[in-house]
């Protein structure tokens, strides 16, 4: 049930940070614009945009240190599977696993570095270029989204070690190819 | 986690490889140990020895099968921890700061545009302009196909997902007209990749990012090889089909072409969008990916309504997804070329291999030939962030201009889609046409051949990338 909400809890976040990111960009991009027409001048210019550039890095990096962990559940994160493909299921089992706990464990030890970092940052009281939030918060997604990530690759390599089953993520899905019988597009 | 999606049958012997199995677990914990005897002094560890190191940890880890980003991260984290005075916590604050650029911030944006038109019906409407453009030409369909391809793939961004949509559509519409279904299928594989050259493209993206180098410039610069090699392979595709005279389809009528124009035409106009932005200077690169994404939901939603709102959730969802993926081996590549760097191994090699009395024409098919094997293995994104950092000072020193260099990396890559044994493209297009990777490597046989000549020719003449841009007095 906890782990239900917190896959949902992922899922949202991500989904909404690329979303806000990519509307406050479209707005700045358009205030910028409307400063130079003079009728809409004198409303546009009220509008204050110069974090937006920062924010959306940010929301960025959330993105990407949560979205990783994401990846983890559902096995976008490709690897070189040449040589273990010759492998027979059992050995091949062994190594999946290893290059699993690999995972975990670099995870594991960068969560814990950024834990110090955020620790040690948050001490000195550092705050932020444009929008002056401290910088501990900020840094916080490095701890938050690699221990998580880290939880996604213990989470996997122990549903693999028990039923055989790795997620796998399909980089060619393309969808509305169902009406692909009825296509009258190609004269016959 | 697989780059290839090779799909295993019943495997008659599960413990086949006992001993590569292993050798696959034991070589990098070994390594691992040999750093930390370096640690505590046991073995004295001299400058070529610790690059060397390096490369073997990267390469023992990534052959694990493990994802890229961790094979590099772990090998970063060990060495630093165990053979540097670095302190370790500097690498939390890089894997921050490592991304936080605004310019890389044009993949996310990009990735997002390019989902929204990820969609059957793009693919159909890019189909029906193709066809009625090129349609009553030798190979019909087939030509179509290749115009239909570069056009889709531009607009989303995607390869593997091109090869999808249009092969699925019109490889069965081939077969049906009664072109053999390996025609077809060479076709499609080879075409499917020709996105990655014409804007917008993530890889080159990746390649700016890495190199400190212009996205605009490479943008522009992508153009005219894109369009030549589009060009060659439907010239190949062209003289194939006169050659067996393969059916052709009856003329479309003016009214028809401008129909499916206009249909097609709001799809074409986020290249448009794209392109004139940048090179307009209303936009910066990141600026016009965002515009992009805005404009790919509006067109998606409101104009082709092949998406409802209920369904823009999902696409943003599987955005973040791949983009994340991608983020994330950029800030763990940015980690080991900070290692590289540290180790200053970019400037020893280029010296090395000045050294060796190497020039440039000596050093590009090194480069060709290492990228071609690397795209045995990797998918394009991993293998430009991964070599482009190490090979560019080198090719700096060389005098070869940033642009083509990042040119001649990008076609190298649409190869590596294609090739036998391990190309994107080839596995995916098996599963659409149902044929063997060994029958489909003969099938892409003509069209594989006609872009390592355009390989080469893209390699040695500069021009070829490098016009437009100071045609547009860009450079």
């Amino acid at each position: 049930m906890v782990v239900r909400i917190l896959n949902r809890l992922e899922e949202v976040l991500i989904a909404a940070l690329m979303a806000a990111a990519t509307i406050i960009i479209f707005l700045a991009i358009i205030q910028r614009y409307a400063t130079g027409v003079p009728a809409l001048y004198a409303y546009a210019r009220t509008w204050d945009f110069t974090w937006a550039q920062e924010l959306c890095i940010y929301m960025f990096v959330w993105m990407a240190k949560f979205g990783a962990a994401y990846g983890v559940r559902t096995g976008i994160h490709v690897g070189v599977d040449v040589f273990i493909n010759m492998l027979g299921v059992e050995q091949r089992r062994k190594v999946i696993l290893f290059g699993l706990l690999c995972g975990a464990l670099f995870t594991g030890v960068v969560g814990s570095l950024g834990a110090y970092l955020v620790w040690h940052i948050g001490g000195i009281g550092q705050v932020s270029q444009d929008l002056e939030v401290p910088m501990w918060i900020v840094y916080l997604c490095v701890p938050l989204g690699s221990y998580l990530m880290c939880f996604r690759f213990l989470q996997v390599a122990w549903a693999y070690a028990k039923t055989g089953e790795l997620p796998a993520h399909d980089h060619a899905a393309v969808k509305g190819l169902e009406a692909e019988s009825k296509a009258a597009t190609i004269p016959t | 986690m697989t780059v290839s999606g090779a799909i295993q049958a019943s495997e008659p012997n599960p413990q086949r490889g006992r001993t590569i199995s292993q050798l696959l677990i034991a070589v990098p914990i070994l390594l691992v140990a040999l750093c930390f005897a370096g640690k505590y002094g046991i073995v004295d560890l001299g400058p070529a020895a610790r690059g060397t190191l390096i490369f073997a940890l990267l390469f023992a880890l990534m052959v694990t099968g493990m994802p890229v980003s961790i094979a590099l991260g772990l090998s970063v984290l060990t060495f630093l921890f165990t053979l540097t005075q670095v302190p370790i916590e500097a690498v939390a604050l890089k894997l921050f700061t490592g991304i936080e650029n605004f310019e890389i911030m044009a993949i996310p944006f990009f990735i997002l545009a390019g989902n929204f038109l990820t969609h059957g019906g793009v693919a159909r409407r890019m189909i029906t302009f193709a066809t009625a453009m090129v349609g009553h030409w030798y190979g019909g369909l087939a030509l179509a196909g290749v115009v239909a391809c570069a056009l889709f793939a531009a607009v989303s961004g995607s390869s593997p997902a091109t090869v999808v949509a249009i092969g699925s559509i019109l490889m069965p519409a081939m077969v049906r007209h009664g072109f053999p279904n390996r025609f077809g299928a060479g076709v499609i594989t080879t075409s499917g990749s020709l996105g990655i050259l014409i804007p917008p493209s993530i890889p080159m993206v990746i390649y700016a990012v890495a190199t400190n180098s212009s996205v605009g410039k490479l943008f522009i610069a992508g153009i005219v090889p894109g369009l030549m090699l589009a060009t060659l392979l439907g010239l190949t595709t062209w003289r194939i089909a006169r050659k067996n005279d393969y059916p052709r389809l009856p003329k479309a009528s003016w009214s028809a072409r401008f129909k499916a124009f206009l249909d097609a035409f709001w799809g074409l106009l986020l290249i448009v969008i794209v392109i004139g932005g940048i090179y307009g200077g209303i936009f910066t690169p990141t600026e016009a990916a965002a515009m992009s994404a805005v404009y790919a939901f509006v067109i998606a939603v409101f104009v082709y309504r092949d998406l409802s709102l209920r369904e823009v959730p999902g696409v943003l969802l599987a955005s973040a997804n791949l983009s994340a993926m991608l983020l994330y081996i950029i800030t763990n590549a940015v980690l080991f070329s900070f290692l590289m760097t540290h180790e200053n191994i970019p400037q020893a090699l280029a010296n090395w291999l000045t050294g060796q009395g190497l020039g440039w024409v000596g050093f590009l098919l090194i480069v060709n030939l290492l990228l071609l094997l690397a795209g045995n293995v990797m998918e394009p994104s991993s293998i430009i962030v991964i070599m482009a950092p190490i090979l560019f000072p080198v090719a700096m020193k060389l005098g070869i201009d940033p642009i083509h260099f990042g040119i001649l990396i990008t076609v190298n890559m649409e190869v590596g889609l294609c090739h036998p044994p391990v190309g994107l493209n080839l596995y995916v297009a098996s599963g659409i046409a149902k044929m063997g990777i060994t029958e489909l490597t003969i099938a892409v046989w003509p069209w594989l051949l006609t872009m390592l000549c355009f390989l080469v020719v893209v390699t040695y003449v500069p021009q070829i990338s490098l016009w437009l841009p100071k045609l547009l007095g860009m450079m």
